[in-house]
């Protein structure tokens, strides 16, 4: 098997500009150009031309419009990287089927916390079929046994198993939603935003154009990202898909394995176009700098992209030195930022500049941070930084960033409050704090409690609500919070749980913190550093009486927490 | 000419032979389990079938992918997440991956 071609023969690259999914795919369908599926090994799994996942798509389509689901219904799919995601997600645009993609469950142990989180995603979207890999029927049967409105649920199977009947296709159309995608809000209250059609036309003429990545004819897309995540699903799929380029893909689950592959995917098939999260430009650094090929030529590379996490400098220079030999040119690096309430993108740094930041004092004062500069808001969008009252600030005040424009969404999927929350007189409330600089967007951290390790975003409701809902510790005895791991390796969000120790003896102090931390990474899949409370000294509440996790930070980054001993991580000063 | 009744005999011994070397003990998976997990033991409690991996030792997240991957390699078998998502003990890990040599 070869992988598809780079540049299409006869198709005149057009840069978005369509007025829906199902338009886009039938103008690339045109060409020959596709998406390019790569094993761990670096062998082709299989391939699919942008025409041959069009057929297959109005097959699956005409197979659920003959099964009488109807337009507007959700359908759940989990969004592993496999061509059956294309299958659904693009057959329900040709039925009239709204996707709903969802994670595939992570790490050991973690059925029960994955079987909750899909029943709160059956229940915000209110979705009629849930399908995925076969591996996952069992637990799609599982979750969706609750629901009654639930029709169709298995692996992909279930709807191959459906007759093709002689149907007219019901594609959606400009003025319809696109999509639902769970990216915002806590497990426990998922929040499903709205991707319209129109707004996700407007973002991916941003993205590709001239102030985004100015896709032209040669480029070529390479991606390990998610496809239930707002940068693998738009920014690696959609918008290669709305620019007819060819497009490789490697697993999440791959590239944590081997990232090598993921670079000498780009080095192979000349890739021109790849992002990450720091984490990601990290992971690829430490563990690939012993097994580089000699061959690997990264010089084809002309937008390494990052976004999805607070952007670290300093792995971005390892990297680049890393890789200097390589051929990768560091001036390829494009800070990016956005969100899914945006589609994915709102700001790009300019081509070829490269990562270039600006130094700050950190939130608590006490140290100097280099933050990095994200570039201009896209064309016909606007961005503001205000402060509390609502201010507009100036440069280098830290406030509140919004964002306004074409690309913003109408609301969360049946959440009229939580929508009116974030959306006010057109503009977006992003929830990040951040500064502007000469017309250019500085993050610099969160006004919510988000946490974000290696690019999820994790609230910390979930991780109080994991413990307490085992019974490690009762309501309200736990706060979690994350802390700046600085630069450096190891760096990134660390995140720290509080407990009150109701326990007494050494043995019940240590027993207490590791059955914390196992319930943290079964449940949320992410490793903690626990510190035990005297219940004397109590965690501290606002005043309203609600556990207040910044001052409990506060407390933590001011000593006054002692680190567990014993069976825990000590948390480090 | 050889009978049926041979013929099956020596195909049986052919399947056992595949079966030989295809499978492999318990007591070898748990041993190769081990090595990855000694340097997280905690106290004095030996690592033992019972150990449940996330909560008795030190080892974090990335670290229990990254065991569960060399495995994979070491043993040349694949453990499907769904299954993976169901584990909890060295026991566990041990006989999923036995039975899915032996399956293969």
């Amino acid at each position: 098997m070869n992988p598809l071609p780079t540049r299409n023969s006869q198709l005149v690259l057009r840069r978005a500009g369509f007025g829906s999914v199902p338009e886009m795919l039938d103008y690339a369908a045109q060409g020959e150009t596709g998406v390019t599926f790569y094993s761990v090994r670096g062998e082709i799994l299989s391939a699919s031309s942008w025409r041959e996942i069009r057929d297959r798509a109005h097959v699956t389509a005409r197979r659920l419009i003959g099964a009488g689901f109807a337009r507007g219904e959700r359908i759940l799919i989990t969004a592993d990287t496999w061509p059956g995601f294309f299958d659904a997600f693009f057959g329900a645009q040709y039925a009239g089927l709204l996707p709903v993609p969802v994670s595939v469950p992570v790490g050991i142990g973690g059925k029960d916390a994955y079987l909750d989180q899909l029943r709160r995603q059956l229940a915000a979207s209110g979705a009629v079929a849930a399908v995925g890999i076969e591996d996952l029927a069992g637990f799609l049967a599982d979750a969706s046994a609750e629901f009654p409105a639930v029709r169709l649920h298995g692996g992909m199977s279930v709807i191959d198993a459906l007759p093709e009947k002689p149907v007219d296709l019901r594609p959606l159309g400009p003025s319809d939603l696109c999509y639902i995608q769970f990216s915002s809000g806590s497990t426990r209250h998922p929040h499903g935003v709205q991707i319209t059609q129109a707004a996700l036309m407007a973002n991916l003429g941003g993205i590709t154009g001239p102030a985004g990545l100015g896709v032209v004819p040669g480029d070529r897309a390479v991606s390990w990202l998610p496809l239930y995540h707002d940068m693998g699903l738009i920014g690696f799929l959609m918008a290669p898909l709305s620019t007819q380029i060819s497009l490789d893909y490697l697993t999440p689950r791959d590239f944590a394995r081997r990232p090598m592959q993921w670079l000498n995917l780009i080095s192979r098939n000349r890739g021109t176009i790849a992002y990450s999260p720091s984490f990601g430009y990290d992971l690829a650094t430490r563990r690939a700098a012993s097994q580089v090929p000699a061959d690997l030529d990264l010089s084809s590379w002309r937008h390494a992209g990052i976004g999805g996490d607070m952007i670290r400098p300093d792995v971005l220079d390892r990297f680049a030195e890393a890789f200097d030999k390589n051929g990768f040119n560091r001036k390829a690096f494009i800070p990016s930022y956005g969100m899914a309430e945006v589609c994915l993108a709102i700001t790009f740094s300019p081509h070829g500049a490269g990562v270039r930041t600006d130094t700050m004092a950190t939130d608590d004062g006490r140290r100097t941070r280099r933050f990095v500069l994200c570039g201009k808001v896209l064309p016909g969008h606007r961005l503001e930084v205000r402060d509390e009252a609502g201010k507009v600030l100036g440069d280098r005040e830290v406030g509140r960033i919004f964002v306004a424009g074409p690309s913003i969404m109408p609301g969360y999927f049946g959440e009229p409050e939580a929508s009116q929350e974030v959306l006010l007189d057109g503009w977006l409330d992003t929830g990040d704090l951040g500064y502007t600089l000469a017309g250019e967007v500085v993050v610099t951290g969160r006004a919510k409690d988000l946490i974000i390790v290696n690019g999820r975003n994790i609230w910390p409701q979930d991780i109080e609500w994991a413990i307490e809902t085992r019974r490690v510790v009762k309501n309200g005895d736990s706060v979690a919070f994350s802390v700046d791991g600085g630069d450096g390796e190891g760096g990134g969000e660390r995140v720290v749980v509080a407990v009150l120790a109701r326990v007494s003896g050494e043995e019940g102090r240590k027993t207490l913190a590791s059955d914390v931390a196992q319930a943290v990474r079964e449940a949320i899949a992410v490793d903690c550093d626990v510190v035990l409370v005297p219940p004397t000294m109590g965690l501290p509440t606002t005043s309203s009486g609600k556990l207040s996790r910044a001052r409990a930070k506060a407390n933590y980054l001011a000593g006054l927490y002692a680190p567990s001993t014993g069976a825990d991580k000590t948390a480090a000063a | 000419m050889r009978t049926a009744h041979e013929l099956t005999v020596e195909n049986d011994g052919i399947a056992d032979t595949l079966t030989l070397t295809r499978g492999v003990s318990r007591a070898e998976v748990i041993r190769e389990i081990c090595v990855h997990l000694e340097p997280y033991q905690t106290g004095e409690k030996p690592i033992a079938g019972d150990t449940v991996i996330a909560k008795d030792l030190t080892i974090d997240s990335l670290a229990i992918m990254d065991m569960v991957m060399e495995l994979e390699d070491r043993f040349d078998v694949s453990i499907p997440m769904s299954v993976v998502a169901e584990i909890h003990t060295v026991d566990q890990l041990a006989d999923t991956i036995r039975d899915l040599r032996a399956q293969s």
